[in-house]
C-alpha cells in the first residue's frame, strides 16, 4: 500500500526523447492505467517505477521517498510481465516462491503464503506442474499468484492481458478488478486496449509520443477529452468530430456544418456557448460520441436535443446495439442507437443530436476549448 | 465388410522410388565401408590380415589385438598400451570442456543480459579468435606455456584448449541468449536475484540444448586434436590422437593393422558415444530458434 508520485519524469535513449516530461501521481490504494498506442512510452515508464530501466530526468516518488537509486528488489513492488516471465524450469510453486526464497523467507512461510495465493487463484491444482503444461489462463493466473504472494506495496502490470483470447481476456479483466478490490493495494498497469482502461483505472494517463495527453479520472476523460487524440483513442468506434462554424443565433451561438448539398446545419451550443463567445465565424471541431447521435426513439430522455436530417450509408448491428454511418456535413459520422432501430443504409432519416454532451475544439491546436 | 486400402502407385512411380533408394543405399555404402574394414581388420588375426581379402568378414573372430591395443601395444618405444593415454585424454578433455562450456555460457550471459558499452565490438573481437588458424599461435602459445611452467602437461593442455575454444562456446551462448526472453530476468531481478543468482537459476539451467550442443562441440574437437596435443604433451601427457600416432608410426617390429585398428576405434569411440547420447539435442540446438514454438 503506497501513494506514487511521478515528477517531470524523462527518458532519453541516445538523442532520442521516448518520455518527455511526465507528470503523474496515484494515491493509496488507487488503480492507475496508462494507456496508449505503441510506442507511447507507457511500458518504459512503467519499467522505470520498477527500476528496470533508469531514469534521465526527473524523480519517482513513492511514500514520500525518492526511489530513483533505489535498487528494483528493494522497491517492495512486484510486476506481471506480457509474456508472465514465468520461469521454464521450476513448477508452479517454485515459481511462485521463487521472490521468497531470494529475500530469505523461511520454508514453512514460504509454503503457507503459496496455498494461499494458490486458494485465492484457484491455482492450487497446478502447484507441481512446469509453466510449459499450462494453458494461457493458468500461466496468467501463475503470473498474477508470484505477484500476489509478496504482497508488495505497489503492483505493475504490463499489458499482462493482451495474450489471451477474447473470451479470457474480459474475464481476467473482471478478475483483476475484483482482485483489487479486495485488496487495495496501489496498481499501475499498462495497455493499449482503451477498454480494459476505461473498467479498470480509477484514474487514467493517455500517452502518445512520450507525451502525456490526459490524466483524469475515465469518465472524465470520456466525456471531456482535452484535445482531438484523446477523443479519438479513448472510446469505440471513436468520438465523431465534425467541422463547423461558430455562427450567431440572436442570443445564442449556432454550430454551423456544412452539408455536401450546400445547406447549412445548425445546431444550438447551450453549455459550450461562453467559451466561444470570442470566435464568431471561425473553424471548430464538434466532438460528438456516437451515442449523442441517434436515432429520434433512442435519444437520451432529458436531454437537449435538436434534430437532424442525414443519409445514412452503411448500418453495422453489434447484437446490443446498432451502429450507422450516416453523412453528417463533409464526414462520415457513427451514430449508435437500439438494435431495434429502423434506419436503412441509402435512405435518409432523421437523427436526434444531444448537444450538451458536445465538446469544442480547436482545428489549430487540437485542444479542447 | 472388407475392402482393400492401397495406394494406386504406378509402374514408373515405383521404378523412380527404387532408383532413389539404389543410389541412397550404394552412397550409404561406401560412406560406412572404411568402418567396416576398421571394425573387421581389428577382429582378425595378423595372419588372416596378410592373406589379402581386406572386405571379407573375419573366419575367427576375436578381441585379441583390442587386448594387446589397450594393455601392450608399442606407443613409440614404451609397450605397455594405449590406456594409459586414453585416460591422459580424458584427464585433458573434460575439464577442458567443462571450463570453456561454463565460461562460455557466463560470456554469453554479460554479453546479452547485462549489455554495458562497446558489448558488441568485444563480441566481435571474441569471434575473431574462431578465425585463427592453430599454426599460428603454436609458437606463443609454446611461449606462454613455458613462463608458466606448463609445458608438457595435461593442466597445459587444457589452458590451450580453453582459450581455443572459447570464441565457440561464447559465440555459441551468447546467440541462444539473444534470443532467451529479457522479461524473465527482468523478473528475477524484481524477484530479488542478483548478478549471479540470476545466471544460476534462471539462465543456466534453461540453456540444456545449447550446452548439449557445446558440449558435443568442444569435446569432439578437444578429443580428436592432435596438433596442439603432438606439439605440447608429446611425452607421458600425451593424449590418445598422439599417442595413436606413435602405436601406427613404430618401427620396431612387424606392422599389426589388426592393433592398429583397434586403437583408431578406441580413440574413436568416446565422440561416438557423445554424439549417440546426445546427439538429439544437437540437432535440435542447431535448427533452435529457427521455428518458433
Amino acid at each position: 500500500m503506497a501513494s506514487l508520485e511521478v515528477e517531470n519524469v524523462v527518458k532519453r535513449f541516445g538523442p532520442v526523447e521516448a518520455l518527455k516530461g511526465i507528470n503523474l501521481s496515484a494515491d493509496d490504494g488507487e488503480f492507475l492505467v496508462l494507456v496508449g498506442p505503441s510506442g507511447c512510452g507507457k511500458s518504459t515508464l512503467l519499467n522505470m517505477i520498477a527500476g528496470l530501466d533508469s531514469i534521465t530526468e526527473g524523480r519517482i516518488i513513492i511514500d514520500g521517498q525518492v526511489v530513483n537509486d533505489v535498487h528494483p528488489k528493494d522497491r517492495d513492488m512486484a510486476m506481471v510481465f506480457q509474456s508472465y516471465a514465468l520461469y521454464p524450469n521450476m513448477t508452479v510453486e517454485r515459481n511462485i516462491s521463487f521472490g521468497m526464497e531470494m529475500r530469505k523467507v523461511p520454508k514453512p512461510e514460504r509454503d503457507k503464503a503459496v496455498m494461499e495465493v494458490a486458494k485465492l487463484l484457484q491455482i492450487e491444482g497446478l502447484l507441481k506442474r512446469r509453466p510449459g503444461q499450462l494453458s494461457g489462463g493458468q500461466r496468467q493466473r501463475v503470473a498474477m499468484g508470484r505477484a500476489l504472494v509478496r504482497n508488495p506495496k505497489i503492483f505493475l502490470f504490463d499489458e499482462p492481458l493482451s495474450n489471451l483470447d477474447a473470451k479470457l481476456r474480459v474475464e481476467m479483466r473482471t478478475e483483476i478488478k475484483k482482485l483489487h478490490q479486495r485488496l487495495g493495494t496501489t496498481i499501475v498497469y499498462v495497455t493499449h486496449d482503451q477498454i480494459e482502461a476505461m473498467t479498470l483505472a480509477t484514474r487514467i494517463a493517455v500517452m502518445q509520443n512520450g507525451e502525456l495527453h490526459q490524466f483524469g479520472a475515465p469518465q472524465e476523460i470520456y466525456d471531456r477529452p482535452a484535445n482531438t487524440f484523446v477523443a479519438g483513442f479513448m472510446g469505440s468506434p471513436p468520438m465523431n468530430l465534425i467541422p463547423a462554424r461558430i455562427g450567431k443565433n440572436g442570443t445564442g451561438l449556432n454550430a454551423e456544418i456544412d452539408t455536401a448539398d450546400e445547406r447549412t446545419l445548425r445546431l444550438q451550443l447551450n453549455g459550450q456557448a461562453d467559451s466561444v463567445a470570442n470566435r464568431i465565424d471561425s473553424e471548430i471541431l464538434v466532438g460528438l460520441r456516437p451515442e449523442a447521435i441517434t436515432d429520434p426513439e433512442s435519444r437520451d430522455a432529458g436531454a437537449i436535443i435538436q434534430e437532424v436530417e442525414c443519409l445514412v450509408e452503411v448500418t453495422e448491428p453489434t447484437g446490443p446495439d446498432m451502429l450507422a454511418v450516416l453523412r453528417l456535413g463533409g464526414i462520415e459520422a457513427v451514430s449508435r442507437m437500439r438494435s431495434s432501430s429502423r434506419v436503412r443504409p441509402g435512405e435518409r432519416a432523421k437523427f436526434a443530436v444531444n448537444m450538451s454532451k458536445a465538446v469544442l475544439f480547436d482545428p489549430e491546436t487540437q485542444q479542447r476549448i | 465388410m472388407s475392402f482393400h486400402v492401397s495406394r494406386p502407385a504406378s509402374g514408373t512411380q515405383t521404378f523412380w522410388r527404387a532408383l532413389l533408394y539404389t543410389i541412397l543405399i550404394f552412397f550409404a555404402l561406401i560412406y560406412l565401408a572404411p568402418l567396416y574394414v576398421m571394425v573387421i581388420t581389428s577382429l582378425k588375426s595378423l595372419d588372416e590380415i596378410r592373406a589379402g581379402n581386406l572386405m571379407l568378414p573375419p573366419l575367427d573372430p576375436n578381441f585379441d589385438a583390442w587386448a594387446k591395443s589397450w594393455s601392450a601395444a608399442c606407443v613409440g618405444v614404451e609397450c605397455s598400451g594405449i590406456s594409459r593415454y586414453f585416460f591422459n585424454s580424458f584427464k585433458m578433455a573434460i575439464p577442458a570442456v567443462a571450463i570453456s562450456t561454463f565460461m562460455g555460457a557466463f560470456n554469453g550471459y554479460v554479453l546479452t543480459k547485462w549489455r554495458f558499452r562497446g558489448a558488441d565490438i568485444v563480441f566481435a573481437l571474441i569471434l575473431f579468435g574462431c578465425f585463427i588458424p592453430f599454426q599460428i599461435v603454436l609458437v606463443p602459445m609454446a611461449t606462454i606455456l613455458g613462463w608458466l611452467g606448463l609445458a608438457q602437461t595435461t593442466p597445459g593442455l587444457i589452458l590451450v584448449h580453453v582459450t581455443y575454444g572459447l570464441c565457440f562456446t561464447t559465440l555459441f551462448f551468447r546467440n541462444y541468449y539473444q534470443a532467451f526472453p529479457d522479461e524473465l530476468i527482468r523478473a528475477a531481478k524484481l524477484d530479488g536475484a542478483g548478478f549471479f543468482q540470476t545466471f544460476w537459476r534462471v539462465l543456466l539451467p534453461n540453456s540444456l540444448p545449447i550446452v548439449v550442443v557445446t558440449v558435443i562441440w568442444q569435446f569432439t574437437n578437444i578429443w580428436n586434436d592432435f596438433l596442439f596435443g603432438a606439439s605440447f604433451a608429446s611425452g607421458n601427457a600425451a593424449p590418445m590422437t598422439v599417442a595413436l600416432n606413435n602405436v601406427v608410426n613404430t618401427s620396431t617390429s612387424v606392422k599389426e593393422y589388426n592393433v592398429d585398428m583397434a586403437s583408431a576405434i578406441y580413440a574413436a569411440l568416446p565422440t561416438l558415444i557423445v554424439y549417440v547420447l546426445a546427439g538429439r539435442y544437437f540437432v535440435r540446438g542447431l535448427m533452435a530458434g529457427a521455428v518458433k514454438g
